[in-house]
This record gives structure tokens, sequence and C-alpha cells, in this order.
């Protein structure tokens, strides 16, 4: 009989597949994977002390920079929870141009993501499909905000900027362009058949392993976790009539494709709030003050979690921030990856889980 | 100038290896160096190839204040890339440590401290156009006649 | 020689994390749970999980306490799904022999109170072991 031999491999900091750093160290036996550890500290930054004493007009600014992928849903849950403290009303146009910007920056989050899986199984022509796509929604993400990445657009009682009419008509003809693009996309992902060969069945969780890592987000709803999208919870997304999507397999396949069908759902839901946008003020103004609150948003990568203390001139004292992929890196190294069959699928399923080491460390 | 060195000018000038390293940023500027490959941009057209392997890089990107985990860990990667070699900074972090650099934080910028850097490109993020336009520029004036310039 | 190349001591950046809000408030009620100091438990959490398990804690803690051991009352006493999946403190072998004990002891008749105090010493000495 051919002797197994056990191999510790490490993979990373800098690894052609990972788009930031962090280190896997697998422990195999043979091809089988048994163990793997996750060594992180390459991007602690120690926001969360930075943060501490300072106004929360600086810490607006800090809280989109915990991660830049998913900037805008940092800033929303921040100013959200301060208004949350401070009971500050937000107009109704407000409110929905906020919904606007975070499913444009939810779109360009997801195909990213989706990129990404598809760089690390080399299939690059779909890769750069699906990033040449992501430029045209980061346009309208810089057509309303000014900015590509760190856009700021949330203030406490409202956004900073309105969506003139010729922009929205500017905005629903590219989202036609993305439509069409994606669906493209997705046809070529789900029918492909060695894309099928390296993702179906792969990098299974189970519900009951993703419930007990608290996985959230499109991790957690590929394995079938009911009422995980705190959209559901948000009052402007009831108003719109959101619905979640849920999918059973758990695999990298699943991952993905929940990824692709919340693409075309963040379509509608644009749609839908241009349509119905209501006329009004986009600032209605308020008084930061002190108090407490914790407060949770669904960021593409799941559930987001702010908890603020402040003073009566509106400083923040002590924060506690939890991002959605501290629980799914975790439950992916721990759950998904050990018993992986191939040291080859390590990589892929790593990447399938969207990991963000900015958020995960802050 | 000899034809030797002539050939060289000429393969190098269309074949710019770029490895990028992220030591400690809020990773927006790690996607705006992603977004470069994107058909938009086409880094690729300027012969240039993002490999992110450090042993057959020309071109390091340093992005990020520099964090614990790397305060030793730049300079081994710097010196893994084979020479010519020039490293550019790319964002505001690695220049002066952007809105890290506070009481409190446990980032030591500058990544001028670590390793030498040519160019720097500002921004938070910079656009993968700057980007793009930055490694042009750089690549040229360093790989240019560099056996010559050694002598 | 027998040195590693790019290994590095973990455990300053492993207390960094340890120490933030959220984390630190966990850490003091899974001590007080299972009844030893916080230092302790810190030290031992440290030698056993990997970084991203100690980022994780706190929703794991939270998890924890609402699913495991749901059904059997000396189960959720000593914790046993809780520090064994939820918060992987004690390996699956010991916590299952130290229950096996726990619940024999309650059955051969001494009192209660006594048999779980046992049980939840052993759990402590696991912990640290």
């Amino acid at each position: 009989m051919k002797k197994t031999v056990d191999v510790s491999i490490p993979l990373g900091p800098v690894h052609p597949c990972w788009k930031e750093p962090v280190r896997l160290k697998c422990e195999t036996a043979g091809e089988r994977v048994l163990r793997v550890e996750v060594e992180l500290g390459y991007m602690k930054k120690g926001i969360e002390r930075i943060m501490r004493g300072r106004p929360w007009q600086e810490v607006m600014f800090l809280a989109e920079r915990v991660c830049g992928i998913c900037s805008v849903i940092h800033n929303m849950v921040f100013i959200e929870a301060m208004e949350k403290i401070s009971d500050i009303a937000v107009p109704p146009r407000a409110a929905y141009l906020r919904v606007i910007v975070n499913e444009l920056d939810r779109m360009a989050s997801h195909i990213l993501a989706n990129f990404s899986y598809c760089y690390t199984i080399e299939h690059e022509t779909l890769a750069m499909y699906l990033l040449n796509t992501r430029e045209t929604v980061l346009d309208n993400l810089e057509r309303i905000t000014g900015s590509r990445i760190n856009t700021a657009y949330m203030i406490p009682g409202g956004v900073r900027f309105d969506l003139l009419p010729e922009d929205a008509a500017a905005m629903l003809a590219d989202l036609v362009k993305v439509e069409d693009e994606m669906k493209r996309h997705v046809r070529i992902f789900e029918t492909g058949p060695l894309i099928a060969l390296r993702s179906r069945g792969i990098g299974v969780m189970s519900r009951e392993e993703a419930i007990e890592a608290h996985t959230v987000g499109p991790t957690a709803r590929a394995s079938g976790v009911p009422d995980s999208d705190l959209r559901l919870r948000h009052p402007t997304y009831r108003a719109l009539g959101f619905e979640q999507i849920t999918r059973t397999e758990g695999d990298n396949f699943a991952r993905v494709m929940v990824r692709f069908q919340e693409v075309f759902q963040s379509i509608d839901l644009i749609r839908k709030c241009i349509e119905t946008l209501p006329d009004g003020p986009i600032r209605g103004g308020g008084l930061c003050r002190a108090g407490e609150a914790t407060y949770s948003g669904e960021a593409p990568r799941g559930e987001l979690t702010y908890s603020i203390k402040t003073d009566e001139y509106g400083r923040v004292l002590d924060i506690a921030i939890r991002t959605p992929s501290i629980m799914n890196i975790e439950a992916c190294a721990h759950s998904m990856i050990r018993d992986a069959t191939s040291i080859a699928d390590v990589t892929s399923t790593f990447i399938s889980s969207d990991p963000c080491i900015a958020c995960n460390e802050r | 100038m000899s034809i030797l060195q002539e050939i060289k000018n000429a393969v190098r000038s269309r074949s710019i290896h770029v490895s990028y390293v992220d030591v400690g940023s809020c990773n927006g500027c790690d996607i705006e160096v992603l977004a470069c490959l994107a058909p938009r941009y086409d880094i690729e057209q300027y012969g240039i190839y993002v490999h992110n392997n450090p042993r057959e890089a020309d071109v390091l990107l340093v992005i990020g204040s520099v964090t614990p985990q790397w305060v030793d860990k730049l300079r081994d990667i710097w010196d893994k890339i084979p020479e010519p070699k020039v490293a550019v900074a790319i964002g505001n972090c690695p220049i002066s440590g952007c809105v890290y650099n506070r009481r409190g934080t446990l980032t030591e910028p500058p990544a001028e401290n670590y390793i030498p850097i040519a160019a720097q490109v500002p921004g938070c993020p910079p656009r993968p156009t700057e980007i793009l336009n930055a490694i042009l520029s750089v690549a040229p004036l360093v790989f240019k006649d560099y056996e010559e310039k050694q002598r | 020689m027998t040195g590693y190349l790019y290994e590095k001591d973990l455990r300053q950046m492993k207390y960094t994390i340890l120490t933030s809000t959220r984390h630190d408030e966990a850490v003091r009620a899974i001590a007080r749970r299972i009844g030893m100091t916080d230092a302790k438990l810190r030290m031992a959490m440290i030698r056993r999980f990997d970084m991203s398990l100690l980022e994780n804690l706190e929703s794991r803690w939270e998890m924890g306490q609402q699913y495991a051991d749901r059904d059997d009352p000396v189960a959720a006493e000593l914790g046993c799904e809780l520090f064994t999946r939820f918060v992987p403190l004690v390996d699956t072998e010991t916590m299952q022999s130290i229950y096996t004990e726990t619940t024999a002891m309650i059955g051969n008749g001494s009192p209660r109170v006594e048999a779980l105090a046992r049980g939840k010493e052993q759990v402590r000495e696991a912990v640290l072991s």
C-alpha cells in the first residue's frame, strides 16, 4: 500500500488567488485536508481604537474605510445607528435614495465576488466579462455620489446629493444593459460543464454548521438558513416588498448562484425605487445626541452590526463593529474546507465564501 | 549603446510584470488595481501582466499602511523580487498612513521606512487610470538602459 | 538548527483581538459560566484557538446560548454542546466521558448539585490542560 504522509501546506499571505493577505495552514493527509488554521493579523489596523473619542463627523469617514468593497453599507449602518440614538427622522425621498445607492454597491460587490471565484477556478473569460459589467455599475454609483469607492453619501437625517431625472433615465438605460449582460453571464456559469465539475458538491456546508458558526449573508442563504436577510426587517425594503433568496445545496455553486440572483433582485429593487421615488427634501437635519444603540444592516456579505455609545456632543465614546466576514471566514475555514478531498479545492472554496480580510480584522 | 541593451530595452518596455501586496488598507485600492484588469482599462494592451507573484515581478504595488505582521515581511518580499525592480505606492496609506495614522492605531506607516519607493500615487483610492499612468511612467525610467546605468 | 522561516509569535496579536469591547465581554461571560478567572481563560483560548475563531468568539457564544443543549438539563448545566461545538474549548471525547460520569453519579443516587459541581470541576481541568 502507498504510504500517506502528513504535510502542512501553507497558503499565503501573498498568493495569486488571494486579493488580500491571509494565511491558511492546511494540515493534509495525502490530498485530503484534515484541518485548517487561519492566521490573520495582516490587515489589523485597529480602526475601533482609532474611532474612540472622535466626533461622529470623523467616525463617519472612518466607518466606510473599514472595508472598501462594501463602503456604502458601512456608512449606512453607522448613520442609521446614529439616527436611532438621536431620534432623527429621514425624509422618504432620502430613504429611497439610500436604497438605490446601497443596491448599486451590493451589485458591484457581488459581481466582484463572482469575478474572484471565476478567476480562481481559471475561467478567465467569464471573469473579465463580469469585471467589465461591474464598471458599468460603478459608473452609475459615481453618477449619483461623485465617487467610485468611498462615497460618504449618507449623513444623519438624509443624503448628500439628489438624483436628477436625467441621471435616473441614464441609470435605467444602464440597468437594462447590465441585466442583459448578467443574464448571459449566468447562463455561461450555470450551463458550463467544467464549471459545474469545479463547483457542484464542493465545499458543502450543512444548515446545522451554518447556524453553529452564525454564518450570514449569501453564505448562509446558500445553505438554506431561513430569515437570514436583514433587509426583511428594514422599513424601506419592506415597503418595496423585498423577499429573501434561499438555496439549499450549500456548495460553491449555490453560493455563487445566490449572488447572481441577488444582482437581479437588486436591479428590480432599484427600478422599483426610481418608479416610486417620492418628492420632497433630501436632507431633514437633526442633532446627534448622547445614547447607546446596537443596529444591524444587511451588507453584501451579510449581517453587519454596529454598537455605538455617544456623549451629548455626538462624540463616539465606545464602538464595536461586527462584520459579516468574521463569521463567514471562520465557518469557511472550519466547516467547508475541512475534509476537502483535494488541496486544489481549498482556494476556490475559500474565495466562494467571499472573504473580506479588511472587514474581518478592522 | 550596445545592441544587447537595445534588445533588452525593446523587450522590457512591452513586458512589465506586476505584483501587488496589501499591507493593511481598506481594500479600496486593491479593487481599483483589480479594476485595471477590466477590458475597459485593459492593462494588458500596454504589456503589463498582473500575476501577483513576487518572484517574477518587475513592479511591486504597495497598498496600505504597514501593519505589525508586515513590518518584517515587506522587506522579505522586496528581496525576493529579481532586479531590475521598482516599488510604487498606491493610495494615501503607504505615503502617510491616511486615516489610520491616528492615536491608538496599530499601523506603522510610511512604507518608505521598509523598502525604497520610486513613485507614489495619492488618492483614497486613486482611479484605475491613475494607477495605470503611474506604472507606465515609472517603468521606462527605471528599466531603460538598466545594465548601462549599472556600470 | 530548527527554526521556522515564516512562523511568527502570534500571541500578542491574539491578545489584541480578545481585548476589543465585544470580545472582552464574551470572554468574561464564558469565564463566569465555567467558573475560572478571565486571565486563565484568555491564556487557554490563545493556546487553543486560531485567530479567525477568536474573532468569531462573540457570535459563536451568542449562538451557543440560543441553540446549544436545549433538551438535556444536565448537558445544559455542563455545557456539553456549548463547549465542544460552539466554543470548542474541550474535545468531544473528554466531554462525553465527563457527561457519562456525571449522569452515572446522579443515577447512583448522589446529590445532583454535588455531581454537577464535580462535572464542572472536570470541565475546568479539561479547559486548562
